[in-house]
Order: structure tokens, then sequence, then C-alpha cells
């Protein structure tokens, strides 16, 4: 594969190509989806190929994608790849700039503790069932699923420059959930929440302690049917690293991809707030806020020794004791802003447009435990496992309900609520940020299922969190 | 026949204890990406592969391949049938699909071939210009798709369709303001587009987006809403109305089957028939797709429901999925929908809506693409993206009237493989309309 690879980059090789690279991806994929205790679903797909092709030409990018691997079909691709940008190139006002890059190489191979692909099947069935059964409909729990999904990747890259990049990954994505009624109403509860995936294999499991806590999740549905709802206008609010993990994809991740600045997106993920001129002094969160991107850490999902335009795994501070620094850029993109590349452009099939996408964005740990934070707080309500998750399309506004709350009084939880809601403006809500727990509670939290860009794709990525405080935050929304 | 679905559908044919569901899909994009009123990038695209489920007894199991070839189907076939019998059982399953009626054929042109890139570029070029000397520039997409499903069962189904779905997104942003308003195409018939309409009323939209922005309290508003956002509204409220949700507990009709529940103004129906919409021939199990009236004069009427839950909840079977969903005309004029109004809001459309409780229909969701201040019956001035939270059953049962004529709306499916389907629906005026925040920004 390596030799075809760059068999293609010398055909792509022609006096009008100022650029060029080629991506192959080769995906192992198995999910497995109890409802009520039945397998409903196992289905499996075993080394789909993919290719994309991607050729710039008088300043204007075309790209064409195939499953079609055979020699003629990239033949195909080629002219199809060429004729985009040719074409592309006469709807255009402004040449997109692309200094050129050292090449480099990358090889990576992650080896799960368990492999999913090659453990039993039998095995892996019994485990599953078993946790199926353990939360199967009884009582007041109506409903329930257990899940997992498996995945493989062989990726290739290359490029004109003479970069190439091969690696191999296993990513896991685990959940169960049940959903409890009282004939009018339901309530619901997850484990482990929203963002369960993680570059992991089938340890991910047990890891995240899904057995121990089948019966916490049956009780806590339950409960929630009457438990009462947050009655304050403002409260202070401790946000779980699961569900935080939503919050900084949704209201810095996005918000800080620079291909928004510029309106590539507009037309199906939005804009962001952010202005070049912020770079470098715009009060973007608290002092005690430390937010990086970080390709270089092989424990997420988002590490790559390269990015699919090859520039190197780099770590970027993107925002430094509250102030933003620097963004999530492309080649072309980090020229406009003068910036240098973050290594963000990613395609998650072969056959995908790179994009500017985030990769391990982390917010630095703080100091101390969760106990201790909630110990530290007088009256407000811990919110973990999301539930519901809106923001708009300037990533300023966001409104997020969360699947349970714990009512905290002088340092103690002393209950529940139920769907408790909070709303917020971006900066002035990590403005009001003034604890963050410590390494001890960091960990990733990652997701399958970030979807941008237009064909649509979803990008496998972690964010690194540990639980936080923000005070005074809008908790009461009128219906 | 695809020479490998015929390949794989023999060899099944070797396991008379196997019933099997295969699907063979050939799917291709012509994808034209655009931004500051100049491409952002062209893509093409295409894909086939080949979707196995096959059963013995109440076991299954199901693999897929991606560009498939015979060595590849005899290992996943093979792999399949080592490991059916260590599958647990879902004692919900029946059977395979049984409806064998074909649909009327249709003549399908492929767009891909029929709508160039440079017509594309044309288009989108002499509508910059217009745009420009307003200092609006354009962004948005302009795809052509071209697919073919062919579906067999083990009860004798054979059936293919074919889709070409056009989808022409154009927004307008103003370089300074950021004020955007938005205009779109879609359908499967080209010759539905008409360009100049097209101008004109991008362009009259660009006109009100002159007016100064402004941000408007929290409160309850009566607002029009435009038909991009009545249809994505339907949208949402129609998943309560598929039998999967009350299976799952989270359907807001569950034990409302013929009551009334809105103004009788408000019917919607599942019409996979209408020309100017994007036709579907069957559902995704292969049952035929016919208009399903799901609202009639504002009762509940029917649930979607395909196989799997017809025989687990015993519903009607229908085959219907939603994807052609239609909101009945009424009776106003736009102009005196908007005349009528002292102090409300136009909402354009819609953004990232999710639901917090779906049994309950309440979500929340944002304005965006041109949301305006109505005073005195004029729109007046523009107004920041809101934050809204509702009940969608609410925000039907609050309709006052709707327009006279219904506008096709077509939407992109960006999760999954892309698709493009369309629902049709008018302007809709609505009493207390909740907004709960404003974004500060446009």
């Amino acid at each position: 594969m390596k030799q075809k690879i760059k068999n293609i980059i010398n055909k792509l090789a022609a006096p009008d190509v100022s650029f060029a690279d080629v991506r192959i991806t080769i995906t192992d994929y198995e999910s497995i989806f109890f409802m009520n205790a039945n397998l409903r679903d196992y289905s499996s797909s075993k080394g789909s190929v993919a290719i994309g092709i991607r050729v710039l030409i008088d300043g204007c990018f075309g790209f064409a994608g195939s499953k079609d691997l055979s020699d003629s079909n990239i033949e195909k691709l080629i002219s199809k790849a060429r004729a985009n940008a040719i074409h592309g190139a006469k709807f255009q006002k402004e040449k997109l700039t692309f200094p050129s890059l050292p090449a480099i190489t990358g090889e990576y191979e992650h080896k799960p503790e368990i492999d999913p692909f090659a453990m039993p099947k039998a095995e892996k069935l019994e485990y599953l069932q078993g946790l199926a059964t353990s939360i199967k409909p009884a009582g007041k729990i109506v409903h329930s699923y257990t899940a997992a999904e498996f995945e493989r990747q062989e990726k290739y890259y290359a490029n004109s420059e003479g970069s190439f990049n091969h690696m191999i990954v296993t990513n896991t994505l685990p959940m169960m959930m049940v959903v409890a009624s009282d004939g009018k109403h339901t309530q619901s509860r997850t484990w482990p929440g929203h963002m369960s995936a993680g570059r992991a294999g089938f340890e991910l499991f047990y890891q995240q302690k899904f057995e121990d806590n089948a019966e916490l999740i049956i009780k806590e549905a339950t409960d929630l049917l009457t438990a009462d709802v947050i009655t304050e206008e403002k409260a202070d609010i401790i946000i779980g690293a699961g569900h935080l993990a939503l919050q900084l994809h949704e209201s810095v991740g996005h918000a800080t991809e620079a291909d928004r600045i510029f309106g590539q997106e507009i037309s199906y993920a939005g804009k962001t707030f952010v202005k070049p001129s912020m770079l470098g002094n715009f009060k973007y969160g608290s002092d005690i806020l430390n937010i990086y991107s970080d390709s270089t850490d092989p424990k997420g999902m988002g590490y790559s020794p390269m990015d699919d335009e090859g520039v190197p795994g780099r770590r970027v501070d993107i925002i430094k004791n509250g102030i933003l620094m620097d963004q999530q850029t492309s080649r072309h993109i980090a020229h406009k802003l003068g910036l240098e590349p973050s290594s963000n452009m990613k395609a998650s099939f072969a056959d995908d447009f790179p994009l500017v996408r985030m990769t391990n964005l982390c917010i630095a740990p703080g100091k101390g435990s969760l106990a201790e934070l909630i110990a530290s707080t007088e009256r407000g309500y811990f919110l973990d496992f999301t539930k519901t998750w809106s923001i708009d399309d300037n990533r300023n506004n966001f409104q997020f309900t969360t699947e349970i709350g714990y009512k905290i009084r002088d340092g103690r939880i002393v209950g529940i609520v139920k769907e408790p809601t909070y709303f917020g403006i971006t900066p002035e809500f990590w403005n009001a940020c003034d604890a963050i727990c410590g390494e001890e509670e960091w960990a990733y939290h990652s997701t399958f299922h970030c979807g941008k860009g237009e064909p649509g794709q979803v990008m496998r990525l972690s964010h690194g969190v540990a639980p936080a405080r923000f005070r005074d935050v809008n908790v009461s929304v009128k219906m | 026949m695809n020479e490998q679905l015929k390949y794989l559908k023999s060899a099944l044919d070797q396991h008379p204890e196997l019933k099997y569901v295969l699907t063979f899909g050939e799917w291709q994009t012509d994808f034209l990406r655009f931004y500051q009123s100049q491409t952002n990038y062209n893509i093409s695209k295409d894909s086939s592969s080949l979707n196995a489920t096959l059963y013995k007894g109440k076991k299954s199991c199901s693999f897929n391949i991606d560009h498939p070839d015979t060595q590849k189907i005899d290992e996943a076939l093979k792999t399949a049938v080592d490991m059916i019998d260590t599958m647990p059982e879902d004692p919900d399953f029946v059977d395979v699909e049984d409806d064998l009626t074909l649909a009327e054929p249709r003549q399908i042109v492929n767009n891909i071939e029929a709508l160039g890139l440079d017509e594309k570029t044309r288009i989108l070029g002499d509508l910059a210009k217009r745009a420009a000397k307003y200092d609006f520039e354009l962004y948005g997409t302009f795809i052509c798709n071209y697919q073919t499903t062919h579906l067999l069962n083990s009860k004798g189904l054979d059936k293919t369709s074919t889709q070409s779905p056009i989808y022409l997104e154009v927004k307008a942003v103003h370089k300074d303001s950021q004020v955007t308003v938005l205009e779109t195409f879609g359908g499967d018939d080209f010759k539905y587009f008409d360009e100049a309409a097209f101008g004109k009323s991008l362009l009259t939209k660009v006109a009100l987006a002159q007016n100064p922005v402004v941000d408007v309290d929290p409160g309850e508003y009566e607002v029009i809403l435009a038909p991009r956002c009545v249809a994505e509204f339907a949208q949402y409220l129609s998943y309560g109305m598929r039998a999967g949700s009350v299976d799952s507990h989270n359907s807001f009709f569950e034990g409302k089957l013929d009551e009334q529940l809105f103004p009788p103004s408000f019917s919607l129906t599942d019409d996979p028939t209408d020309p100017q919409m994007i036709r579907l021939d069957y559902g995704d199990q292969g049952h035929i797709y016919r208009p399903l009236k799901l609202i009639e004069n504002g009762y509940f009427r029917a649930f979607m429901c395909g196989q799997y839950f017809h025989h687990k909840l015993g519903l009607p079977k229908n085959g219907n999925t939603g994807e052609c969903l239609k909101v009945d005309a009424g009776n106003a004029k736009l102009e005196d929908m908007i005349k009528s109004v002292k102090k409300g809001l136009y909402i354009s459309s819609l953004h990232y809506m999710n639901f917090i409780n779906a049994r309950e229909t309440s979500l929340t969701g944002l304005t965006r693409d041109g949301t305006f201040l109505i005073e005195d019956g004029k729109i007046t001035k523009v107004v920041n993206n809101l934050r809204f939270t509702e009940r969608i059953s609410e925000i039907f049962a609050n309709v006052i009237e709707f327009e006279e004529t219904a506008h096709t709306i077509p939407f992109s499916d960006n999760y999954g493989e892309f698709s493009v389907n369309s629902s049709r629906a008018p302007h809709a005026r609505i009493k207390d309309f909740n907004i709960t925040s404003s974004t500060r920004t446009i």
C-alpha cells in the first residue's frame, strides 16, 4: 500500500499542480446493540477501503474520493480531482495560499489491551448480554439499551512534498441507558455518559466500570421521576468531567476552529464569534483557564504523528491564563492569520475532504479532588451526564440539560434534581470558572460523533478534562 | 441485477435455513461548496456497498461490504453463517418484509450529468454579482447526488429505486454586519428551478437585511415562521409518530390516536409522490411508500410503522418513514399575516435543535439566517439570533393561521452517508412563541 500511494503521488505530478496529497484508509467496524436485553443488531464490516485524492491547481483545491482502489478507478479519480480544481478556480476571487513544509515521516501502531476484533465473539456477546440483562425493563424501568462500537483503522498518507504517514489505531465506544416511566413522564440515565468512547479496545468496558454502575442508573432514573427541578434563577454549578468535555467541545473547540472565522462552515455548522483581532488579548476565560490542542498524546483519539495535510503533530496553547492565544488551523488558514499551522486538518475516512478538526482538546488540570470541590461549595448543584445540548451558530449562546443534578448544601450532596438546565454566553461562562479539579480527576472523554463539513463527516476525537466549578450561572429556563 | 448482489443471493439460496435481507447501494455526489462568493472546494465522491442481514429463527447478524467482490462476499458470508448460531435471540423478530408491491416506474434523470459544474458556477456567479451590489457575499452548497438501491429478501421482495436529488443552498452574508439571509432549492427535477424567481427572492431578503440590528428581550412573541421552520418543527414532531418511539416510551402520541391535539387548520401528510419534492418509492425495508395522513384537521391519525413494530406493537403497517412530510397550506396571504402582527418576529430558519424530553416534545434551539422584528404589521429591523425553549406540540397548538401556499424545503442529512430529502410547508403565524435568551450575535 505504501508503494501504491507513492505511485499515485508520482502520477499527480504536473506543472500546474502546486500541491497534492493522497489518503488511503482500511477500516474494520463492528456494532452490537441490545434493546431491552434482546440482541437487536449485530453488524460488521471488514477491510473497508477508501481513497481520497486532493490537488491544488491555480489556487483551488479539487478532490475526488471513492471506495474503489483499482488502478482504472484511480486514473478516473485523478482526472476528477484535477477537473474539480480547474473548474473551481473559475469561480474564485482569491487564490488559496499554501506555504510549503519540509517532508516528514510518521509511523504508529496502537495496540489495545483487549483487541475487540481478536477476542472470541461468543465471549464478547456473553459479556454484553450479561450487561444488557442487568438493566432489562423491570419496575419503573420500561426501556433499556446496551451498545458497543469497535473500530480499527489503518491509514496511509502521502503528499507531493515527500511526507508519509502510516498509523493503525483501535477505538471503542461503549454505552448503556435506561428509561424510567411512571406512565406519564419519562426520565433516563446513561453510563458513562455522552463522551464514553476512547482509544482502547474491549478493556474500556472494565475501565469504565459498567457492571458496577448498572444498579446506580436504574435507581437514579427511577428517582428522577419524582425529583424536583431547580427553582433558583442563578446558581453555582460544578460540572462533571464527562459533560464538561461537551461544554468545552461546543463552546471552545468549535469556536476556535479558524475555518469558521472565514465563513467556510457558514452553510452548515456555522460561524464563530472569535475574530482574528482577539488573538493575544481576548479574555476568553478566568485566569485559571488553560486550554490546549494536543495531537501528540497517544492516549487520546486525536493523536497523530502528522495531520491530513502533512503538518507534524503539535501541542498548541489555545487559551493561556484565560487569554485567547491561538486557533486550530489548516496550512492555508494559518498563513492567512499569520500563525503556525496547528496540525488540526483531519478527514474522517480517506474519501472525505480534510477539514479543520479538533484532535485532543484539553483543559489543563487545576488542584484538588471532586470531593474537595463539592465540600468547598456552600450552595449549588453538581451536574453531569449530558441530556440535551444546543449552541448558536456563532458558538456564543449555549444551553445544556444534564440527565441529573445533585443538590449541594453546605458542602454536601443532599438530593437530586431532574433535567437541570443552564444557559449562558461563552466568554461570560468561562470567566465564571473559579476552580478546576486536579490531575487525579483528569481523564480523556471521547466521542465517535463530532459532525462537521459537507458532505458530512463524523470525527473521532478526545477531550482531557477534570470537573470544574462555575459561579452564578443562569439555571432557570421558563417554559 | 448487480453481479455481486446476484452472487450473494445465489450463495444464500443454498442455505434454506436462513432468511435474508440484502441491499446493494451505489451512490455518487458532485458537491460544490462556496464561501465569500468563490469556490471553497469541489468534491466528487462515489461508493458502492452490499449490506446483508441473515436470520436463522430469531437469531440474526448483519455485515456490510464496501465495493464488494466475490472473495469479500465469501469471507463475510462464511463468518456470518458460522457465528449466527451463537447469537442471542430477539424474541420480537417474526419475519422479513412481505409487501411485494412495486412502485410505478419513473424516469430518473442523472442530475450529476445534467447539471454540470460550469452551469452551477454560472448560476452562482450571476447571483454573486447581484448580491455584491448590496455588499453581500454568497456562502453555501450546490449539490447533485445520484443513487440507486436494490433491495432483495428471502420473501421474494426484489425492488430497485433510483434518486437524483439536487440541493442548492445560498446564504447571502453582509460583509460587515454578518447579517445573513437564506434561499434554497431542492427537488429531483431542475425544471422547477426558476432562476429569476430564486434571485428575486434572495435579493428581497437582502433588502430586508439592510435594516438596523437590534436585540429583543426574552418572552412570548407572536411569530411568523418561515416554511423551513414549520417543516423542521414538523419533522421533530413526527419523531413521536414513529412506532419505535412508542416502543421506547418516548412518544408524545402514545395513546392519542384519533384525538384532536391541534387546531383544525393543521394537517400533516407523509407524501412521497409529490413531483415538487424529492420522491421516494419504498421505505427502508422495501414496503411501498404511499401518502399517509398523520395529522388530519388537528386529529392524530397514524403511527409510521414497519414490519418489526407491526408485529411487536400491533400497529398497522405502512412502511412510512417521515422523509416526505407536507404541512397543508391554509388560506392566508403572507403579506396579510405580517400585517396582522402588532409586535412580533419573523423567523427564517432554525439551528441546533435538540429534545430536552422527547415524550413531552420539549426542546431548545435557535434562530438563524434572518430573524426580523415586526412592528405594526411591517418588518422594521434585523434581530440578533435568539434561543427558544418550547414544546413543539404547543407550537402547533398555537397556530393562528397558515399561508395559502406551501413551499418545498430541502434538507441535507450530514450524519452517515450524505443524503438529501425535502418537506413542503407554508408560512405559519403562531402565538406565544417562547424566546428564552438572546445570542447577542447575528
